[in-house]
């Protein structure tokens, strides 16, 4: 008999694991550091040099006394300084409007993205799970915006909002230019790129389900709404908690489409709460706000992945 | 006959209703499509028929379709630098992330973990895909510019490596798990190593979900975007990121950005359609089988 607990497993699983804690272990205990920190970087001056002044011929210019001549040559340095400053930065985004109206965006996001996204996908598993023609191909086509570069579907559906002379212009809507519905647009985005990740998975969820048992029910009821209600949706639940989760988690992420449809604007109105986050540490240089900010996300994110917790476990069984 | 004669007509009665759902089948897939067909026409026009352009734009019957947008992008350095850095940098990230997670995969279904039972591992290496990437940025900008590799093709290759390892462990493990057992625990009593018959019996067999696991990484590698623009500026930079920049630095070219879009999205959507019968199972972390 083969023992499947050999001391082996450990080689096996251990590369893995140590690669994952290294990268992101470290990384998260060295943010969490910085969140309670003030990190200042500068460019400070760490000496100055005489050095001889050289021509084309890389022969140094002599001075009319016959010395060379010299120039100062002054070294800079990028140094960067840590300020303990206890929850300073915590407290600093909880009085941040822009902060709020991140939250605000992101929220608004969320929940209205994702609601449209999980109904619209069970219509098109309804949908798509009758008798049609071309299923296969249809479905194919579907899968095209799942892994479209998001950078480039930002720019693309700007050339398609443009208000002037793009192809949805005669609709006479501000698309980017007015702030909700700059709002709408990201939204209307999203919904184009994940609708489909959603119908995709209900699909496969809804021809999981065994015929006899369809058979069975609809013996039971003749009305096509009752067998959903009663049945169909019953068993589509677990499935459909995977995927609130899964969307769940990567629209509170939003970045790439605000970065690139509208770039935060008008003004504010569509910027994200990672969009936001990503401006206040790498275009103002504020490292450790950044990091709390960060981290204030990683601990929303963490409950609702929590909510879901025994649910995601129990697909692993 | 009278008895037959009802039923048949709800059978023809059903598959009318189904030729009209045909259509509004057909109807939303072009919805979906319709995006990606815009871009293609933008990127035949004439900068100067951009926005003049009548009806949908089709080609031959809007306008006269021209390659030389195409030809212009191509012939430009660097698009051809940041196809070649996405091509190396989601090559190499995908390699590690087989070389690391294969093992890890077969050890989770296969082998017996008592500390931490395998389950509780595994939802463990799904939590990565869940964890804002803007949490460790930071920290990997950071340390990344003391070693000085910024703006090298390593240190995106080493985050993205990371990011990528959950799919390839969540759908190589429930395969490996689905293979018969009796065939690696024959080579095992023949005296085989349990690393020979994991190289020489599993992996072999689970090829196809390993092949699809690769690709679905490729693309998700080949996208990513928010660690690219932080660590690299011009030599390691990304598709993603020469797409944002070019928008940036000449303003919106709209024929540009359609072809640059188009070169950006073509590989990833390929290899995803390649994939296919594993998306389901990719997308949702091995979650839900499909």
């Amino acid at each position: 008999m083969i023992r499947w607990t050999s001391r082996v497993k450990f080689l096996f699983l251990l590369p893995a694991v140590l690669w994952v804690l290294t990268f992101t272990i470290f990384p998260l205990g060295y943010s969490i550091y910085l969140s309670f920190h003030n990190v200042e970087r500068q460019v400070v001056v760490s000496g100055r040099e005489q050095v001889p002044v050289l021509d084309a011929a890389g022969n140094p210019v002599l001075r009319p006394d016959g010395k060379p001549r010299t120039r100062t040559e002054v070294q800079r340095e990028l140094q960067t300084t840590f300020t303990w400053n206890q929850f300073a930065n915590y407290a600093r985004a909880f009085r941040d409007e822009q902060v709020w109206n991140a939250v605000r965006v992101t929220g608004t996001f969320v929940l209205v993205g994702v609601t449209t996204q999980i109904l619209l996908g069970l219509a098109l598993a309804w949908l798509f799970n009758r008798n049609i023609v071309a299923r296969g191909f249809l479905r194919s086509i579907m899968i095209l915006p799942i892994f479209a570069t998001p950078i480039a579907i930002g720019y693309l559906f700007f050339t398609i909002f443009y208000e002037v002379g793009g192809p949805l212009s005669w609709t006479g809507v501000p698309w980017l230019s007015n702030p909700n519905w700059a709002l709408t647009s990201v939204i209307i985005v999203d919904i184009w790129q994940w609708t489909p990740f959603c119908f995709l998975v209900f699909l496969a969820a809804l021809q999981g389900i065994p015929d006899e048992m369809l058979e069975s029910a609809r013996l039971d009821t003749s009305s096509e709404w009752d067998l959903w209600r009663y049945v169909i949706l019953p068993m589509l639940l677990p499935v459909i908690a995977i995927v609130l989760l899964l969307r769940l988690a990567e629209a509170l992420k939003l970045f790439d489409i605000v970065a690139t449809l509208t770039k935060g604007g008008p003004g504010i109105a569509t910027q994200s709460y990672t969009y936001y986050a990503f401006n206040v540490g790498f275009k103002l240089n504020d490292f450790g706000y950044a990091s709390a900010m960060a981290f204030l996300l990683l601990i929303v994110v963490m409950v609702i992945v929590t909510l879901f917790f025994r649910r995601l476990r129990q697909s692993y069984e | 006959m009278s008895e037959e004669a009802p039923r048949q007509d709800l059978v023809r009665r059903r598959s009318l209703a189904d030729a009209w759902w045909s259509l509004v089948a057909i109807a939303v897939a072009m919805l979906f499509f319709f995006p990606i067909y815009w871009a293609v026409s933008t990127s035949l026009r004439r900068p100067a028929d951009t926005f003049t352009v009548s009806g949908v734009g089709i080609p031959w019957v809007h306008f006269t379709p021209t390659l030389d947008n195409w030809l212009l992008e191509m012939s430009q350095p660097e698009s051809f630098r940041a196809f070649t850095n996405s091509t190396v940098i989601s090559l190499s990230a995908v390699t590690i992330a087989l070389l690391l997670g294969l093992p890890a995969a077969y050890a989770l279904a296969r082998f017996k973990f008592f500390r931490v039972p395998n389950k509780d591992i595994t939802v463990w290496f799904l939590s990565q895909r869940v964890l804002p990437p803007v949490a460790t940025a930071v920290p990997f900008f950071i340390a990344f510019s003391t070693l000085e590799l910024l703006d090298t093709r390593l240190a995106l290759i080493v985050c993205t490596a990371t990011f990528i390892l959950p799919f390839v462990v969540v759908i190589v493990r429930q395969t490996f798990f689905d293979l018969p057992i009796e065939l690696e625990e024959a080579a095992l009593v023949d005296g085989a190593s349990y690393l020979s018959a994991f190289l020489r019996v599993a992996v072999p067999l689970a090829m196809p979900a390993i092949a699809a696991a690769a690709l679905i990484m490729f693309a998700f590698s080949w996208n990513e975007y928010l660690f690219a623009v932080i660590l690299t500026i011009k030599g390691a930079a990304t598709m993603p990121v020469h797409i944002a920049g070019g928008a940036d630095t000449r303003g919106v070219q709209f024929w540009f950005v359609a072809v640059r879009s188009l070169i950006a999205m073509i590989p990833p959507v390929l290899l995803a359609l390649l994939a296919q019968r594993y998306i389901v199972r990719g997308l949702t972390l091995g979650a839900v089988k499909g």
